[in-house]
């Protein structure tokens, strides 16, 4: 530390009322730290995010609001220049507050929709990446979806294709262009205005015309996104499309796990079971594991295909207690698929007037 | 060492109900009995063990990677458990030696994670070499129909060529299950040439699962939106095709983080403040002794781009030869003294004087006895030289190392070139970037060498006028 204090901007020396208001600034700021390391502190480990998801969440939030803000952006400068507003469009692309950290800032990211969507999304990838590959006993053997790239049903071949095709772009790097927030039409839609909103509070002098351009560059984003060109949902009709039967599913799942396709697997246990994909998806994360087990023994998967999915599943996934897992296959091998198709049967109704019943329930007393 | 034999020895074991040996090839018996196991009696490697009860518990077969503690070393081993008759049947094959010095992302891994940042593209394959996955703006830049070629052959998408031994190098990976670069090959139906890169895919029971490959276009020429005006003049074709200002950004944001990983990773595995579990300390010194690794790599990709530019130059000092070779083996003698390598430096009293650019010389120096004393068995000694002539002084750096084939002896200083890629060591541009410096300087950078003779190298700059 120097002697003689010098402001870091203009580089004069700092006068000593400066200094002692920022060390009343710096007492607030303290305790509020102290604070936030308390909370933190109590925080049920297993309810924390680990910080590789956490790393993988703040990675994925940022390219999705600037893959948002690009396009709008993008959109609207054109149109705004096309009306020769010279001023708005400098204003617009001047670089200031990002608007992902106003988005931040504002809490609006705190939307439990979106947030779960995204943390779901990040457990997925960080699942499939961590999972066990399995390599063929016939090295000339092509991976499962592969195989039915060359199906001679072209329906089965063409869904086939688009998972494919929807995993690459999914994989593509946002700096590319392909890149797209892949996100349920409707947080696409809410991220998309908030976006839009926030572009427009940067610019000093907004007007009517600035309002114009963005909701027109927000309106063409929204209808140039498909939700069915998301992976999930191409894996979903790829499902649908083969169809797979009772005897085939157990070596369908064991091989999608081997060949590290985990939307692949989430979107054939969705179809099976005749539940929603992210209905799957929170079965298959979820590390306790015990509605997955009663729902691959709804499907008459038999103890070997049991014991194999967990074993991948836990290999992958440290949250998960493989040991307890061996422990208890037995008891899952036991459940009577009608029983178990009995206990999972809640799931499988309407998806809103299940949501209705748990947000009834978390609203407290009656 | 990664690269995966087929052939290596594949020891097989079997264990009764109760987890206890019943019979075992001899790999398999004699480590188990350096653990302190033997016949009859529970398995004695705890890692094998925990394998096969569980196997044995959840009814299926299962592999692991396995590293188990064998005497001073460890050995990586491949383990396949499967229920048998009652019992487990083990099999265990791999037996790669782990030295412990070796920083946990080994050599190979490093050079694939550089390929593929420097890649124009890349593509993946299951076992059967059918792609998996391709970058998807790959196909719309490179003139080819991305989505058609997922699911398809590899050689679908490329038509693969001869290297000049008349083989494949791909298919030569394939065979021993290892990385392979400079497949040449041309994007069928486009005239374009590629040249691939991948390292394999294996499962935790060893075996082959497809390659993870990069792709470098050959011809520069990308298609660029049609020109309208005048020929714009041609901006130095930067690196990798990275734009000009990357590596000064890649210097500034890494090297900073960089420095203080390594300081602090230091510092925690000299265990400055005070005692530490010994495998944390030891961890901490991977973490340092992989940030350097990470920190010359920087390096390399820096220099790479500054002497690529067209308007590459070095100034012209006037430098004492001696003195540089001298403060060179000064800056080294802790390496060498930690691989027990002596070095035999210029006397103080010798001198040489020559033309050319003080940090520039003193890097190809520092190169070069680096080298010398990474390729020197312990106890061996690395000399260095003064020579001149009417024109240039030279310096002479010697090692008692296994020396280099002659027919090695240009590809070490291609970019990217090593002899051996199993070798631990730099990234393969050390050399390439020593001689377009030496050159840069009017000078040159040569080697002379035969296999068991050790490595000669000799540097040379003009004297100064």
């Amino acid at each position: 530390m120097s002697d003689n204090p010098v402001g870091m901007r203009d580089g004069l020396a700092v006068s000593a009322r400066e200094l002692l208001a920022r060390a009343a600034a710096a007492e607030l700021r303290a305790y509020k730290g102290l604070m936030v390391a308390v909370e933190d502190f109590f925080l049920p480990e297993e309810a924390r995010l680990d910080e590789h998801s956490r790393a993988g969440l703040a990675a994925l939030l940022r390219s999705l609001v600037e893959t948002v803000e690009g396009e709008i952006r993008e959109h609207a400068v054109r149109l705004l220049t096309g009306h020769g507003e010279s001023v708005l469009v400098g204003a617009l692309i001047e670089p200031g507050t990002s608007v992902l950290t106003r988005l931040w800032n504002s809490g609006l990211l705190r939307d439990g929709d979106l947030m779960e969507e995204l943390i779901a999304r990040v457990r997925q990838e960080m699942l499939g990446a961590a999972l066990p590959m399995s390599a063929p006993d016939d090295p000339e053997r092509p991976s499962l979806i592969n195989r039915f790239v060359q199906h001679p049903d072209r329906v089965v071949a063409a869904s086939a294709m688009a998972v494919l095709i929807a995993e690459s772009r999914r994989r593509t790097s946002p700096d590319t262009g392909q890149y797209q927030t892949e996100l349920p039409a409707e947080l696409h839609h809410r991220l998309v205005w908030w976006t839009a909103a926030a572009l427009r509070e940067r610019v000093e002098g907004a007007n009517e015309t600035l309002d114009q351009a963005l909701c027109d560059a927000a309106q063409r984003s929204l209808s140039a996104y498909d939700e069915g060109d998301r992976l999930e949902a191409a894996a979903m009709r790829f499902a649908a499309a083969i169809d797979a039967q009772p005897r085939e599913l157990a070596g369908m799942f064991v091989e999608s796990l081997g060949d590290r396709r985990i939307v692949l697997f989430i979107a054939l246990l969705g179809h099976a079971l005749g539940v929603p994909y992210a209905l799957a998806r929170d079965l298959v994360l979820d590390p306790a594991g015990e509605r997955l087990w009663l729902a691959l023994r709804a499907l008459e998967i038999g103890r070997e295909g049991v014991a194999q999915i967990g074993y991948a599943l836990s290999e992958a996934d440290p949250r998960r207690d493989l040991e307890k897992f061996a422990d208890t296959l037995d008891t899952i091998a036991a459940i009577l698929p009608v029983e178990a198709r009995a206990a999972l049967a809640p799931l499988k109704l309407d998806p809103d007037y299940r949501a209705a019943l748990i947000a009834l329930q978390r609203g407290g007393a009656k | 060492m990664n690269v995966l034999d087929p052939s290596l020895p594949l020891a097989i074991g079997r264990l009764d109900g109760e987890g206890r040996l019943l019979d075992a090839e001899a790999r398999l018996f004699e480590l188990n009995m350096r653990a302190g196991g033997m016949i009859g009696a529970p398995l004695a490697v705890p890692q094998i063990a925990t394998l096969a009860r569980l196997s044995q518990r959840l009814g299926i077969a299962i592999s692991r990677n396995v590293i188990a503690a064998d005497g001073e070393d460890d050995l990586e081993l491949w383990v396949r458990a499967e229920p048998d008759q009652g019992g487990v049947r083990l099999e265990v094959s791999g037996w790669r030696l782990r030295p412990g010095w070796r920083t946990p992302a080994s050599e190979p891994e490093r050079d694939g994670d550089f390929f593929r940042s420097a890649a124009d593209w890349l593509w993946e394959t299951d076992a059967s070499l059918r792609i998996t996955f391709l970058s998807i703006e790959a196909g719309a830049r490179y003139g080819f129909d991305s989505s058609a070629m997922l699911g398809q052959p590899l050689t679908r998408l490329f038509r693969l060529e001869q290297d000049e031994a008349g083989e494949l190098p791909i298919l030569t990976a394939v065979a021993a299950q290892g990385r392979f670069d400079g497949q040449k090959a041309e994007l069928r139906g486009t005239g374009r040439m590629v040249r691939l890169a991948a390292t394999p895919r294996t499962d935790p029971g060893g075996r082959f699962a497809g390659f993870v490959g990069a792709a470098h276009m050959l011809d520069q020429a990308v298609p660029a939106a049609p020109k309208v005006d005048a020929p714009v003049p041609a901006a130095a074709v930067p690196f990798g095709g990275f734009p000009d200002s990357f590596s000064q950004r890649l210097d500034r944001a890494l090297r900073g983080p960089l420095g203080k990983i390594i300081a602090n990773a230091d510092s925690i595995s000299a265990q400055t403040e005070g005692p530490l579990k010994p495998d944390y300390a030891e961890y901490a010194s991977d973490i340092a002794n992989a940030g350097r690794h990470l920190l010359g790599l920087v390096d390399d990709l820096v220099d790479l781009q500054a002497i690529e530019r067209d308007d590459f130059d070095t100034a012209s000092e006037e430098i004492d030869l001696a003195d540089v070779a001298r403060r060179a083996a000064g800056l080294l003698a802790v390496r060498a003294a930690q691989a027990e390598v002596r070095i035999d430096r210029p006397a103080m009293d010798e001198s040489i004087p020559v033309q050319g650019e003080f940090r520039r010389a003193l890097q190809v120096l520092v190169n070069l006895i680096g080298n010398a004393v990474r390729y020197s068995p312990p106890g061996a000694m690395v000399w260095i030289r003064l020579e001149r002539d009417e024109a240039r002084g030279h310096v002479i750096v010697a090692d008692q190392g296994k020396g280099i084939a002659h027919a090695d002896q240009d590809k070490i200083f291609e970019k990217f070139g090593r002899v051996d890629p199993a070798e631990p060591g730099g990234s393969g541009l050390g050399l390439y970037i020593a001689r377009r410096l030496a050159r840069a300087m009017g000078g040159d950078l040569v080697v002379d060498s035969a296999p068991g003779q050790g490595a000669r190298f000799v540097f040379s700059l003009p004297i100064k006028q």
